[in-house]
């Protein structure tokens, strides 16, 4: 049987980390193939509801990544962010969901290493976590 | 508290013969114990409805969503704080309100003497000297109004009003010692999985009918996310993952808004505890952003807002 | 029709042997409140309950059910075709069910089971199951089924109603299947004198203490535009919320939505309960919604029930006056305080 591999959702905003993500494959750098990432024009546009349609679907971990502080194409749209997702986070782990599946990172358009060093991290720690086992859709359980 | 419900009459009485207001906005005596309806008194003739007791807990501040007239309105604590959310949010203009302000004592846990009362049917509640008298076919006993108020009244620290233009009685002193955030220190200690259990059994028994959404007065989008289609963020089922959807949503939702005034566990037809999401919530803007919901007309909300020196150990 | 009388302390051996030819649902604890379930054991049951949470109509039209299972895999030959989701119809009893709720099936039986549409699950599980209903000795305070043309013993919607005469349970069949029930049970003694009269006492006693609170009459012989264009309906939709509890905890509200929900390559067509109290329920595919105020949502659900049905039906109300709508509103609209409303600007004929 093939071993397990996890499913990342990573949304990135298209300034900063995802060009970051482009910058790394320039720089031939190599980083764990879990991610499937969905470009955002900001990380201020990530609804709390995109993340937990990402589990809902079966995800095994999200990543979210914008702009350094002070860096926002739109000025502060990072910092709402990170507000945002700060709660999300907390609320989440609260709730049930093992720290360590949902994950932020500052990644800059330049930031070719530090994008593939945080995808390993993250992979890494979604793996080590195993499979999700809970907010998974996969079937109404009705009578 | 019998003194509130003269001096609404009368503050109401002038403010609709004077014309300062188009309507007047309280209670009125229920059909049933531990019950009163909210009313809208538009004629002098009908102020003598209004009344003010321990069964006033319905938050009144959800019935201003984009009201145009002029509207005198009675807020206990909770319900001037969500004026002042509304405040915040454009929901309505302080020039078009005048708020009768009523300190509040606490509201009545109906259900909880209903349960004490171990199957006799309460049939008549009075309010006397800090007790509550509840009699019927056969009994009457007495209870400890202090140890019967609703769950999150017994912690509010804001009873008096924090915004009005009158009083309708004397400022009430503020509960200063509450340990607000026990039952969420004690989830916060459980394990991942204990966590997700806990959470589970609380809302088991939801069928979806949305009282808590619909009572809650910072729930007024023109269209909620489980009415949405295109696309659907969650079933319309009992499914436990889309009841589980609903109520984490709906509890971030309303973060940094929700002023715990306790709408939602009142409402809900099969008594679940959603306060358990929405206390955590808002245990955590009052940790990280000093933000309580409600108390300052003056400044943002937190997820509306930042601050360079936000906590951000989270991010890599 | 015949009847027996089951002792106290004999009948839990009786259940179990009731339990052990078919399933058998009841009145159980759950948490805090009662609601109807599968039987295990016979302690289960409680037939000192007042009335459940929720209405039993779950046990006929679940809140939320799958009609269809439907696979969309490329490679599958089958693939979009629509295939019956397996149900269990197998001959079950409900026992210790009131005698309103037993009534409101009837009532939903004219929706559910016309000359012209007969909904095929629903009257599956009619057919299969036998009601044997608990005459209410003390009705509560929010009942008002006298008002509505049933009562704490109507025998109409049930096969078999029991009465707890203190030490024992007497059994009164109304029905074929009744009569087979109490056929089936095996420790049933003869009725004496003095349980029947204590019966009778009890039914007289207990109809006797609720009275009548409004007019159904006066209501069906107000002009029907009269009472849609009433003034008094800008008074009573103030407070509502427009949530769904009073449609979803009453036992004559049918309505039902269908959704299908699809996950990856199989999906499930569920037909689910609906409330006329929401907004969507009438929201058209063009944009335009016909009931888009509440005042429109609230005079609905009042007018579906006590005007509408009766008109269309001609038997009657669409209400049984178990008060559970009456307990549970969040803002305390009085359904009891609406029907006097709609009866009163009457002038009835004299």
């Amino acid at each position: 049987m093939s071993q397990w591999e996890p499913k990342i959702v990573a949304f990135m905003c298209s300034w900063s980390s995802y060009p970051g993500a482009d910058y790394a494959g320039l720089s031939r750098l190599a980083y764990p193939p879990n991610i499937r990432i969905i470009k955002v024009p900001c990380a201020g546009r990530i609804n709390p509801k995109f993340i937990l349609s990402a589990l809902r679907q079966g995800a095994d971990g999200v990543w979210i990544s914008a702009c350094h502080p002070g860096d926002c194409h739109y000025m502060e749209g990072n910092l709402y962010a990170s507000r945002k997702f700060a709660l999300m986070k907390n609320f989440l782990e609260h709730t049930g969901i093992e720290p360590g599946r949902v994950h932020f990172s500052w990644v800059s358009a330049t930031e070719g290493h530090k994008f593939a060093q945080t995808a390993k991290e993250v992979v890494d720690s979604v793996k080590a976590l195993g499979p999700a086992r809970h907010m998974i859709k996969k079937e109404a359980e009705v009578a | 508290m019998q003194g509130y419900t003269q001096r609404i009459r009368e503050a109401a009485k002038r403010l609709l013969a004077e014309k300062k207001v188009d309507v007047v906005m309280g209670f009125r005596k229920g059909t049933i114990p531990f019950m009163n309806e909210p009313f809208l008194a538009k004629s002098p003739e009908q102020v003598d409805q209004l009344l003010w007791d321990g069964n006033c807990g319905i938050n009144l501040a959800n019935y201003l969503s984009g009201r145009k007239d002029r509207i005198g309105i009675v807020a206990k604590g909770c319900d001037s704080r969500n004026i002042v959310v509304h405040l915040l949010e454009y929901q309505i203009k302080r020039e078009q309100l005048y708020i009768l302000g009523a300190p509040c004592h606490g509201m009545i846990d109906g259900r909880r003497i209903t349960e004490e009362l171990a199957g006799k049917e309460p049939l008549q509640v009075e309010e006397e000297n800090g007790r509550i008298r509840v009699s019927g076919k056969g009994f009457e006993e007495s209870f400890d109004r202090k140890q019967y108020l609703q769950e999150n009244c017994a912690i509010c620290m804001h009873r008096n009003p924090v915004v009005y233009d009158e009083l309708v009685g004397d400022l009430v002193e503020e509960q200063r010692d509450v340990d607000r955030y026990a039952d969420v220190r004690e989830v916060e200690g459980l394990s991942p999985e204990a966590k997700w259990k806990y959470f589970e059994d609380l809302i088991a028994p939801c069928i979806r009918c949305y009282a808590c959404r619909n009572a809650c007065p910072v729930c007024y989008c023109p269209t909620c996310f489980v009415d949405e289609s295109r696309p659907q963020w969650v079933g319309k089922t009992v499914d436990p993952t889309d009841t589980r959807t609903f109520h984490f949503l709906r509890a971030y939702h309303v973060a940094g808004r929700c002023t715990d005034c306790g709408a939602c566990e009142r409402a809900c037809p099969v008594g679940i505890k959603m306060r358990q999401f929405t206390k955590k919530l808002e245990k955590d803007i009052k940790e990280m952003y000093g933000y309580e919901a409600g108390v300052d007309p003056e400044s943002r909300p937190p997820l509306d807002t930042y601050r360079p020196d936000d906590p951000r150990d989270f991010a890599k | 029709m015949s009847e027996i009388y089951i002792a106290k302390d004999k009948f839990p051996s009786v259940l179990g042997q009731l339990m052990g030819k078919c399933p058998v649902f009841g009145p159980v604890l759950q948490g805090k409140f009662h609601e109807f379930g599968r039987l295990e054991r016979p302690e289960d049951v409680d037939l000192g309950y007042g009335n459940t949470r929720l209405s039993p109509k779950a046990l006929f039209h679940p809140q939320a059910e799958k009609m269809f299972d439907f696979s969309l895999s490329k490679g599958d030959p089958e693939a979009g075709i629509l295939k019956e989701t397996p149900k269990d119809f197998r001959p079950r009893v409900i026992l210790g069910i009131r005698p309103c709720d037993a009534r409101a099936f009837q009532l939903d039986d004219r929706n559910f089971d016309t000359d012209s549409v007969r909904d095929p699950w629903w009257v599956r599980r009619r057919e299969t199951t036998t009601l044997v209903g608990l005459a209410c000795n003390t009705p509560g305070s929010t009942c008002f089924c006298t008002s509505v043309g049933t009562g704490p013993f109507d025998k109409t919607g049930l096969d078999v109603l029991m009465v707890d005469v203190g030490e024992g349970y007497l059994f009164q069949a109304s029905t074929k299947k009744g009569e087979e029930f109490l056929a089936g049970l095996s420790a049933g003694e003869a009725v004496s004198g003095s349980v029947a009269e204590k019966a009778d006492a009890l039914k007289k006693g207990a109809e006797g203490s609720m009275g009548t609170q409004f007019s159904v009459d006066a209501i069906v012989q107000n002009p029907t535009l009269d009472l849609f264009n009433a003034a008094f309906w800008d008074e009573v939709q103030f407070s509502c919320i427009n949530c769904g509890t009073c449609t979803f905890v009453c036992p004559t509200c049918w309505c039902f939505d269908i959704q299908d929900e699809v996950y990856q390559e199989k999906g499930s067509r569920i037909r689910l309960w609906d409330s006329c109290m929401f907004p969507l329920f009438t929201f058209h595919g063009s944009g335009h919604n016909p009931r888009s105020q509440k005042l429109q949502r609230v005079r609905q659900r009042f007018m579906h029930k006590l005007k509408y049905y009766p008109e269309k039906y001609k038997g009657g109300v669409a209400c049984v006056g178990c008060g559970r709508c009456v307990r549970q509103c969040p803002v305390n609209i009085d359904i009891r305080h609406v029907a006097r409303l709609m009866s009163a600007s009457c002038v009835c004929p004299t």
